[in-house]
């Protein structure tokens, strides 16, 4: 469905997005696009969406190059960053328009907005105008607009951003129904949280580049430079003895009722583990991975490529 | 077993819709319909409008009625004739129309620049050129469509009460029409130019009307300094008003046609090259 080969994007002499290579395959899904402000996301989304064309390399979306050309704009919908809107404008009315620029018209036009409005919830509030409207009501508005014309790939550009709790639970909720209906979503965001919640399949750039791609384990178990944490509860001293006897072990530290230990690959140690647990050569209580999540994933990608 | 993804409903027939440059144009339309920004604009044009019917009647009276025989010559001198006459149709509305348009087409760009339109708009299947020409098109049909009436009725009216021999020339829509068509387009790009250098409706009021009044100063003190009249080729305004003297004949017009073609190709060609500039998506995604 997308593929970039080397493809770069440069403001003037500023680079926004080095050569990237990278593929998302067909069928729906949700991949995180994840970094820090500046990282490079929306360069990538403005180059996935055929806002701007690659400075170099080449961007494939549909099969086909994005930039100017109207049968892949036609497939995909994209909710912009920001939300700034015409606030003296009724929803229903802005939807029509975007509708129409989509290439709808009359009965086709008119049931496309009812189905959107009622798809993001907001069929009984379309006629108020976004002045009169929540954050989080305006940002479904938004959501719904990129709907209305049945989008294969729907890219969302930082869509949780001023949102309350509430808000971004129905967003995330709407997001992964879409997904399971077969639309393959993209969204951009710099809250490892966010993306944790909606998806595990991530895109992360860093200063421009594209580090890491694939699921949260997938990319852990590249990092090969930071041993995997684990916190086992129990008899600490026990345990420490057990654990000082494997040869994955890289470092140890104790806490309070339980030992922490560095291992290289666990893939190897925790079947050792759960052996001994099970024979009762070891007083395990619980087994705790500390750095086996997104944001452990971000923190070290990102220091190891400051 | 192979888990496959879900099949996408079948998706809508996406090739019904209008032009994208009609749609965003009946866009504009509509919400200048709904700002009600015409009703003291309508007002004065209907007060202009009527005078200017009043006057075909006047005259028709002068011609007609022996009671008015003797003031025939008296307004021959304080009335306009001839070719000024037919020019003069489409003139007094002139600084008026040029406030309309700048407090229309100033915010034309600017509007969708404050509220980030372009980048969503160019996400759907929007060209650039699409978006440039529906803006174009809509601040010149604006000027066309009010001076429309300016030419026509008086014409219909005088041909109705004198027929072919009433003070409005039979051909005069003639002349009238395309002149109208070049000061709507210059009025249209200087507007949209000048709205697309500014970040805010408001700041494209000001750019429009300080692009008009700036550069009619301007070209006035270099001919005043120099006494080089085609200078004043450079004065929107006087350009708007000039093109009508020309196609009618005036002997003696505000502008010459070689400035006046040469001024109102710089103006038209300079403000759409800088609105397309400035409407790039380059431009709208930073």
């Amino acid at each position: 469905m997308i593929s970039l080969d080397r493809a770069s994007l440069r403001y003037g002499p500023i680079l926004g997005l080095s050569p990237t290579t990278f593929e998302l395959p067909d069928g729906g899904g949700i991949t995180g696009l994840l970094g820090p402000n500046g990282a490079g996301k929306s360069s990538l989304l403005q180059l996935l969406s055929g806002l701007l064309p690659p400075s170099g390399g080449e961007v494939r979306v549909f099969g086909e190059a994005p930039f100017r050309n109207a049968t892949v704009l036609a497939r995909l919908g994209l909710v912009p960053e920001g939300d700034r809107l015409p606030m003296g404008l009724r929803a229903d009315r802005w939807l029509r328009m975007m509708g129409e620029l989509s290439g709808l018209l009359g009965e086709a036009l008119k049931s496309a907005v009812a189905r959107a409005l009622a798809t993001v919830g907001m069929a009984d509030r379309a006629h108020l105008t976004f002045a009169r409207m929540s954050k989080g009501m305006r940002q479904r508005i938004r959501l719904a607009q990129a709907l209305l014309h049945e989008p294969e790939l729907l890219i969302l550009d930082e869509p949780f951003n001023g949102l309350d709790p509430e808000a971004r639970l129905t967003l995330i909720a709407l997001l992964r129904d879409f997904a399971a209906k077969g639309t393959r979503i993209l969204v951009s965001s710099h809250i490892l949280g966010e993306i944790a919640q909606l998806t595990d399949r991530i895109l992360l750039l860093f200063r421009g580049r594209l580090l890491a791609e694939g699921t949260v384990t997938e990319i852990r178990q590249l990092l090969d430079r930071h041993p995997v944490e684990l916190r086992l509860t129990g008899a600490a001293q026990v345990l420490a003895r057990w654990a000082v006897e494997q040869p994955e072990l890289a470092a140890l530290r104790m806490e309070e009722g339980a030992v922490v230990i560095s291992v290289r690959s666990p893939r190897d140690i925790l079947p050792r583990l759960q052996k001994a647990a099970a024979e009762g050569g070891i007083p395990l209580s619980a087994l705790d991975p500390l750095d086996l999540n997104l944001d452990a994933v971000f923190q070290y990608l990102t220091k190891d490529h400051a | 077993m192979p888990i496959y993804a879900p099949t996408l409903p079948p998706a809508p027939d996406l090739h019904l819709g209008q032009p994208p440059a009609l749609v965003i144009m009946r866009f504009d339309l509509t919400r200048l319909w709904r700002q009600k920004i015409g009703r003291f604009f309508g007002f004065a044009f209907l007060m202009m409008l009527l005078w200017k019917v009043a006057r075909i009647y006047v005259d028709h009276l002068l011609q007609t009625n022996q009671a008015f025989k003797p003031m025939q010559e008296f307004a021959k001198t304080i009335l306009t004739q001839g070719a000024d006459f037919q020019a003069d149709l489409l003139n007094p509305a002139s600084y008026l129309l040029w406030f309309l348009v700048a407090l229309i087409g100033g915010g034309l760009v600017a509007r969708d620049t404050l509220y980030r339109v372009r980048p969503l708009m160019y996400a759907h299947p929007v060209a650039p050129k699409d978006y440039l020409l529906a803006k174009l098109g809509f601040a010149s049909a604006l000027p066309f469509a009010i001076l429309l009436p300016f030419a026509l009725l008086p014409w219909a009216m005088s041909l109705l009460l004198a027929g072919l021999h009433g003070p409005v020339w039979a051909t005069a829509p003639l002349r009238l029409l395309p002149a109208m068509a070049v000061s709507s387009v210059l009025m249209g790009s200087v507007a949209v130019g000048a709205s697309s250098m500014a970040a805010t409706p408001r700041a494209g009021i000001g750019w429009v009307l300080g692009l008009v009044l700036g550069l009619g100063t301007l070209a006035s003190m270099i001919h005043t300094l120099t006494g080089f009249r085609a200078v004043d080729g450079l004065n929107p305004v006087m350009l708007a008003e000039a093109w009508p003297q020309l196609l009618v004949g005036v002997d003696h017009p505000l502008v010459a046609w070689v400035p006046a073609i040469l001024g109102t190709v710089l103006h038209i060609g300079l403000w759409t090259f800088v609105a397309a500039r400035r409407t790039r998506p380059s431009e709208v995604v930073i």
